[in-house]
Order: structure tokens, then C-alpha cells, then sequence
């Protein structure tokens, strides 16, 4: 039943004219009623711009998540990612551009808690409410059943604690009650900002694996984070954002390719004759040590050949792999060097 | 291919109330705040019941046991009677009046009985403002600005009393008639003479001191007449057989007419609502503020994009508790309080009287409408400490300079602001009542409607 995509699912909103949110309204017959299929799974972001008092905090976003994968949302810290998913679920409202979950503004959305589920801020809860209240009197904002309560206290490992005021609760137990709270309406589409924030490295093993069942459901998945280290081996596209800006969005693959640049770093002991060969195939080479030389141009198994043919012998060869951190690094100097960030 | 939730929770307002409820009910201290209203309330209540004692004297009557009377009603002078059964008429010359005050009264009296504050009308002289038709029913009638000597009559017939001054004893000239329903057949009728006490009132910050000295009024009658049926045996007040045949010289202290300076004795019982007030306000602003504060507020309207109906779903959850609570506390402390008052003499008023029940379960209400109140002014500020300032001001300020400032100002003090909602408390009227029950109930709920439809106006337009 999870996976169904039955085309019978139909709802009926009740749409009343201006929707108020530009590009987003030509998706919507009107006026009237406007019936859709089961939702789509999206988030499109589409040049969104806020500004609070002097500051630019959002400056001409546009980006897309798509279901079945997870996206991570990256950038330093005033990089404009809380407040995009804020004006994602309609809490400040854009000064342009739109945001739009399914094709639909999130404030026609029949029942957002089913359509978005989102964590913005774990320290948001009542210190002397219980867990399990505090996800009660969502569930009830909702139309939500209370057994879906304890559905979600069990699923995000808090059952234990589900009694307990959340006052008491450590940061990583905050956070699950977080997810907990996002995933009450079963939503497709899920926003996390900073989730592995004061995570152990066991909530932060817990998490990942979380993030990858949900998008293997087909769900959209936005995670944000200043860190790129955290997404690594979870995310599986990226967006990545500095002043206001996305500064790229491609998939994780690519980004790494990318910023690895084909080079191959070599080890050898006769550094000189190695650079003869190489040099005269066509290939950059660059001493980069005393018995080892970075190789670009030439692909690895080329650079083995061309040696073996000229007797040249060597100790090691590795293809250079750009950790996401360096790729990111690379991406955010510029916003780094010249914004207020 | 995209996935689909197996959820389909509709989100109704019903919903929305159980989901607030929820959150009033577990935070502890917010229950506990509402259960600390009924207990400071007749905790209150109780404290002042056992402190109080009586301090003035009672006016009428007889006998060891000291009478409990509505004290809102002055009765008080002297009488001296006889019965008349059916119609009839009584009749008298007030040949002089000493000026003991300027409402000193000497005239008429017809009444239902002896008791104090039973039904009565009487046509009087007074030394300052001429001839007055005085009576339980309605305000006072004048007749002629002539005073004494001068010649009264008073006629009556079934329920209406009628009274008739002359200057001379033949050209007689009609003051006015008033309607005594249920008098009884068998009345007392005769001759009376009172005098109003001369009050002081001292006002501080802080409270007021009513300092009242007895006047005596003295005046003298001839040819007092009754004709009708009934016993034509004479007594006073006191019961001690009385001669009205020629001159008849009567002294008597007290007044009639309502007592402007009379202590609320069921508003005592009910003043304790206002400690338990403070922590009414401040659940009611912490409901909305605690939200911003830790940030929840943008759970509530991810989950609720409609803000106006967050707001509509916090009044009547908050609304119903501590119409609730109020209700608890009011009828409690004053089914406590009452008795132990009543034990001490003070003249308490039942549950029964249209007045008391009023105030008893209109105190509920108001507190609600306090809570509301600051519910709004909370949802404006968004932040606890200025918004409980300010309801906290504008209830309690009023209260407490009210009796350090002239009656003028004081007044319009408790017309104007959400304080004049603790009108609804008074069961008496006084020299410095400055609204009606309803109307200051009314003004409270109009700054309760105001600042709620300022803050849903606003919640709408502002970024969360």
C-alpha cells in the first residue's frame, strides 16, 4: 500500500482565486474548485526573495527536490536555508518568487501535516510538556488519530521516554522528537533543518539510514546543514547555497568528479624519467613531493601503460578523490570571501 | 514515482480545539494557576470574613440579636404607628422641624410592616429641599420647596399610595402617587421623623474610610388623623404604647432611601478573585507567548496555516477553563464566606436576590473575559513580560489609585478601562459607583473583542 501511486486518489480543495503566489498559479485551474491527483511529491523553489530590514536573506532562490532522493540543502551559516524552508510552509511569506510543495502554495495544502512534514527547530517544545502530549496536540491540529502518536514515538526510538516532560531531554532526543513531529501525517515531502545537530555518532549513523528509507519510499527529502561532512554518504543531491544564492545543485556523483578533476597522483623513485614519459603523451605532470608526482590529463590505466613501455618503475598510483568537503569548500569560497556570512 | 501518505486526518476546528486543549492541560503549572484562582479566591474570602467585624451601628429594630438587613437600605427614624387595614387615609400638620440636616424628615409613613427595608411610602418636609414623596419603588418625588409648618396627607388605596401637601389644611395639592405591589392588607401607618448622618469620606491610595455621625432629627405634629379600618392603638418603633391626641414631638436618627456609603458586603466576599486574577493573566498570556518563545508557534501554523482560527481555537479553550475556574472560585468563596459573615452580624444577602446571584456568577464570565483579554494583548506582543505588564496595569492600576484620586477622576478611571468589567461584582449602588454591572461587564468585552481582532489581523499579516 505504501508504494501505491493510485491514480483514484483524488482531493478536492476549494480554491479561491488569487493564490497570491505568481508563477506557481498557472499549475491551478480557476477559479472554482481544482481537483489534483495524488500530489506530487516536489518542492520548487522559484526565485525566492526576503529581506529582513537591511538584510538580503534570501536573494533569488530557485531549486527544485524531487521525490525518491535525498537533497541536502548546504551553505554557511546566514547562507538564507531556515528561512527558505520557512517560506516553504508559509510562515514568512516571500518579498517574490514562490514556493511551492506539489504545485500548490502551503497554505491551500487540505492538510499540510499529510502533505509536508518538517523539523526546523528541535529545541521547539515545551520543556514541562511530555513527548507524547506534545505530539498529541499535533496529531489532533491534524485530524490525526492518537494510535499515529505512538506510531511515531516508536518509529524514531522514544518510546521509552514518551512520558517523560521534554524539558529533561538531551539535544539528540529533542531532535527525534523533532522527526517524530514531522513524520506524524505519513507526509511525501520532508524538511530537515540541522537534524544531526548534536547528534551522537550512533543518532547520527540512526539518521542517515532514517533519511535513506524515507526517500527509497519515494519521498522528497530536504536536509539542511553548514556542514558538508554531515551529508556525506547520505545525500544524494545537492544544492548548495551562499548569500541567498544557489550556488550549484547537481547530484553528489558529479559534484565529486567535478571537483576531483581527474587527477592521478603517482609514487615513484625515478621522478624525472617518469615526467619525461608522461609529459611527451600529452599529460600535466606536476612534482608534488620528492618521490611523487600529480598527473592530469591522462587517465590511470594509460598512465600505467605509458610507463610500463618505457621500463619506468613506480611504487604507487591512486586516482585523486575530492572529498565533499574539498568540492564544497571550493563552491563557497567566493560567498565566503565576499559575503557578510 | 512519488510516494503517498497513508494518513488522510482532516483538520477541523473541533480538531483544533482538542489540539489546544491539549496543550492547556499538560503544562502543570497552567492547570495548577487555574486551580490557585479558586483557592486564593476563597482563601481570600475567608481571611477577610474572619477579619471583619461590624462596625456601624444597626439602625432599626429591636430586640438582643443584632438584626442581619440589606444595609444597601437606610431605614432608620422614628415611627410612631398604628395598623389600617384596607384604604384609608392618614393625616397631620408638621407644626416644626428642627434643621438637623439638610434631609432631615418629618412627615408620613405608610408601610407593609416592621421589618427593615419592607415596602414603604412616605411623604415628608425636609429643612433644605421643601416637600419629598420618598418609597421603596421609586426615586423620590418633590412637591412644593415650602418646608414646615405644613400640612400632609396621605391617601391610600389598594397598591397606590398617593400623597397631598397643604399650606393651609383646605387647598390641597397632589405631590404624586407611588405603586407598592404586594402590600398587604393590614399596614402600619402613622407619623415619622428621621435625620441622614453626616459623612465623612477620607480617601487615600490604597483605600477609603467612611466616617458617618448621627443627626437627630426632631420635629412636632398636630392633629394627626387616621381614618380607615384598623386598631386605633398607637406604638412606637420599640413597641411602647403612644398618645398622638393633641402635639406629638418625635426624635429619631437614621434616614430613608438608599445608603450611598454602604459597605458591599457579596463584593467582599468576591474581592479575592482579583489575587487570583494575576495568575489567570499570566496563563493566559504565557498560552500564546511560551509558544514564540521556544519556537513551537511554527509547528502550530505548519500544522494550521490559518492563523485567525489559532487564535479563534486558543479564546474558546482558554475562554472555558477559566469561565470554569472563575465560576468555582466565586461560588465557593462566597457560599463560605457568607455565613461566617452573617455570623458576625454583617448583613449578608442571599443567593436569591437577583442583585447577588448577578455578581456571584458573573464573576466566571469576567474572568474569562479578563483571560481573553490578555490572550489578545499576548498575541500582539508576542513576548510575556510586556504583555502581562500591560493587562496588569490597566486591571489592577484603576483599583488601586482609584481611591487616591477625586471621585470625578476615580470614576472615569474605572468607566474607561477593561477594569470597569469588575462592575459586575457590585450589589450595591454608592457615592462612588462609576458604572452599572452590564455596562462595565460590557466595556471589558469590548477591550477583550478589540485587541483579539487586532491580533488575528495581525498574526495574518506578519511573518510567524
Amino acid at each position: 500500500m505504501r508504494w501505491s501511486a493510485s491514480p483514484a486518489a483524488t482531493a478536492v480543495v476549494p480554491h479561491t482565486g488569487d493564490d497570491g503566489n505568481g508563477s506557481g498559479a498557472g499549475r491551478l485551474p480557476r477559479p472554482g474548485f481544482v481537483v489534483f491527483r495524488t500530489m506530487q511529491a516536489t518542492i520548487e523553489v522559484r526565485e525566492l526573495r526576503k529581506r529582513y530590514g537591511p538584510t538580503l536573506a534570501v536573494d533569488g532562490m530557485s531549486f527544485t527536490v524531487s521525490p525518491g532522493r535525498v537533497t541536502g540543502f548546504v551553505g554557511p551559516n546566514g547562507a538564507g536555508k531556515s528561512t527558505t524552508m520557512r517560506m516553504i510552509l508559509g510562515l514568512d511569506r516571500p518579498d517574490e518568487g514562490s514556493a511551492l510543495v506539489g504545485g500548490v502554495a502551503y497554505h491551500r495544502l487540505p492538510n499540510p501535516l499529510c502533505q509536508v512534514g518538517a523539523l526546523l527547530d528541535a529545541a521547539a517544545i515545551h520543556p514541562a510538556r511530555t513527548a507524547r502530549d506534545h505530539l498529541l496536540w499535533l496529531a489532533h491540529a491534524g485530524g490525526l488519530p492518537a494510535r499515529r502518536v505512538d506510531e511515531v514515538i516508536e518509529q524514531v526510538g522514544l518510546t521509552s521516554a514518551a512520558r517523560r516532560a521534554a524539558g529533561g531531554f538531551s539535544l539528540g532526543m529533542r531532535q527525534r522528537l523533532g522527526i517524530a513531529a514531522a513524520l506524524i501525517g505519513d507526509p511525501p515531502v520532508l524538511m530537515f533543518d540541522e537534524p544531526v545537530n548534536g547528534l551522537d555518532p550512533e543518532g547520527v549513523r540512526w539518521i542517515r539510514g532514517l533519511l535513506g528509507s524515507l526517500a527509497g519510499e519515494g519521498r522528497a527529502v530536504l536536509v539542511s546543514s553548514h556542514l558538508m561532512s554531515e551529508l556525506e554518504g547520505s545525500a544524494d543531491h545537492l544544492v548548495v547555497v551562499g548569500r541567498g544564492r544557489v550556488i550549484a545543485d547537481r547530484a553528489v556523483a558529479d559534484l565529486l568528479a567535478a571537483a576531483s578533476g581527474g587527477q592521478v597522483l603517482l609514487r615513484t623513485a625515478d621522478r624525472m624519467a617518469a615526467m619525461t614519459v608522461l609529459t611527451r603523451a600529452g599529460a600535466t605532470v606536476a612534482a608534488t613531493d620528492r618521490d611523487a608526482v600529480t598527473v592530469s590529463g591522462l587517465p590511470a590505466e594509460r598512465i600505467v601503460a605509458l610507463l610500463g613501455e618505457a621500463g619506468v618503475s613506480f611504487s604507487g598510483i591512486a586516482e585523486h578523490r575530492a572529498s565533499l568537503e574539498e568540492a564544497y569548500m571550493e563552491l563557497t569560497r567566493d560567498a565566503v570571501e565576499f559575503g557578510e556570512v | 514515482m512519488s510516494y503517498r501518505s497513508t494518513m488522510s486526518g482532516r483538520a477541523t476546528f473541533a480538531g483544533l480545539l482538542r489540539a489546544e486543549w491539549t496543550k492547556l492541560r499538560s503544562v502543570r503549572r497552567w492547570a495548577l494557576a487555574l486551580g490557585a484562582l479558586v483557592v486564593l479566591t476563597v482563601l481570600v474570602a475567608l481571611l477577610s470574613a474572619a477579619g471583619s467585624n461590624r462596625v456601624r451601628s444597626d439602625d432599626g429594630g429591636g430586640g438582643g440579636q443584632p438584626a442581619v438587613v440589606d444595609n444597601s437600605v437606610q431605614d432608620g427614624g422614628a415611627f410612631t404607628h398604628r395598623t389600617l387595614t384596607g384604604d384609608g387615609t392618614a393625616q397631620a400638620q408638621v407644626t416644626a422641624q428642627d434643621a438637623s440636616h439638610e434631609w432631615a424628615k418629618a412627615g408620613l409613613m405608610l408601610r407593609a410592616g416592621e421589618a427593615h427595608g419592607s415596602p414603604y411610602a412616605a411623604l415628608v418636609v425636609t429643612p433644605g429641599h421643601g416637600v419629598r414623596l420618598v418609597s421603596t419603588v421609586d426615586d423620590e418625588i418633590a412637591g412644593g420647596t415650602g418646608g414646615a409648618p405644613r400640612w400632609l396627607k396621605l391617601e391610600r388605596a389598594g397598591p397606590t399610595v398617593t400623597g397631598y401637601e397643604s399650606a393651609d389644611g383646605t387647598d390641597w395639592r397632589q405631590v404624586g402617587s407611588v405603586q407598592l405591589d404586594d402590600l398587604p392588607r393590614d399596614v402600619l401607618v402613622g407619623v415619622y421623623a428621621g435625620s441622614a448622618q453626616r459623612v465623612e469620606v477620607v480617601r487615600q491610595f490604597g483605600g477609603e474610610s467612611v466616617d458617618g455621625r448621627m443627626t437627630t432629627g426632631r420635629a412636632t405634629f398636630a392633629q394627626v388623623t387616621v381614618t380607615g379600618e384598623g386598631t386605633d392603638e398607637w406604638r412606637t418603633r420599640d413597641g411602647e404604647p403612644a398618645d398622638v391626641a393633641g402635639q406629638v414631638t418625635l426624635t429619631g436618627e437614621g434616614d430613608l432611601g438608599p445608603d450611598l456609603f454602604a459597605e458591599d458586603v457579596t463584593n467582599m466576599t468576591l474581592t479575592g478573585i482579583l489575587v487570583g486574577l494575576i495568575a489567570v493573566v499570566a496563563v493566559a498570556v504565557l498560552f500564546v507567548t511560551a509558544e514564540y518563545r521556544r519556537g513551537m508557534i511554527l509547528t502550530t501554523f505548519a500544522a494550521t496555516p490559518r492563523r485567525g482560527r489559532v487564535l479563534a481555537a486558543k479564546a474558546v479553550v482558554l475562554g472555558g477553563a477559566t469561565l470554569v475556574a472563575g465560576t468555582v472560585a466565586a461560588l465557593t468563596a462566597y457560599l463560605i464566606a457568607t455565613p461566617i459573615l452573617a455570623s458576625k452580624g454583617m448583613p449578608t444577602r442571599s443567593l436569591g436576590d437577583p442583585e447577588v446571584l448577578r455578581a456571584v456568577l458573573g464573576t466566571g464570565p469576567m474572568v474569562a473575559a479578563i483571560a481573553l483579554f490578555s490572550l489578545g494583548v499576548a498575541a500582539l506582543f508576542r513576548r510575556s513580560t510586556p504583555a502581562i505588564a500591560v493587562v496588569l496595569l490597566l486591571l489592577l492600576v484603576p483599583q488601586i489609585v482609584a481611591t487616591g484620586l477625586p471621585v470625578a477622576a476615580a470614576v472615569w478611571l474605572d468607566r474607561l478601562t477593561p477594569a470597569a468589567g469588575f462592575a459586575i461584582q457590585q450589589t450595591v449602588t454608592r457615592y462612588d459607583t462609576a458604572i452599572d454591572p452590564l455596562p462595565g461587564f460590557a466595556v471589558l468585552c469590548c477591550y477583550a473583542a478589540v485587541v483579539l481582532a487586532l491580533a488575528a489581523w495581525r498574526l495574518r499579516r506578519r511573518d510567524a
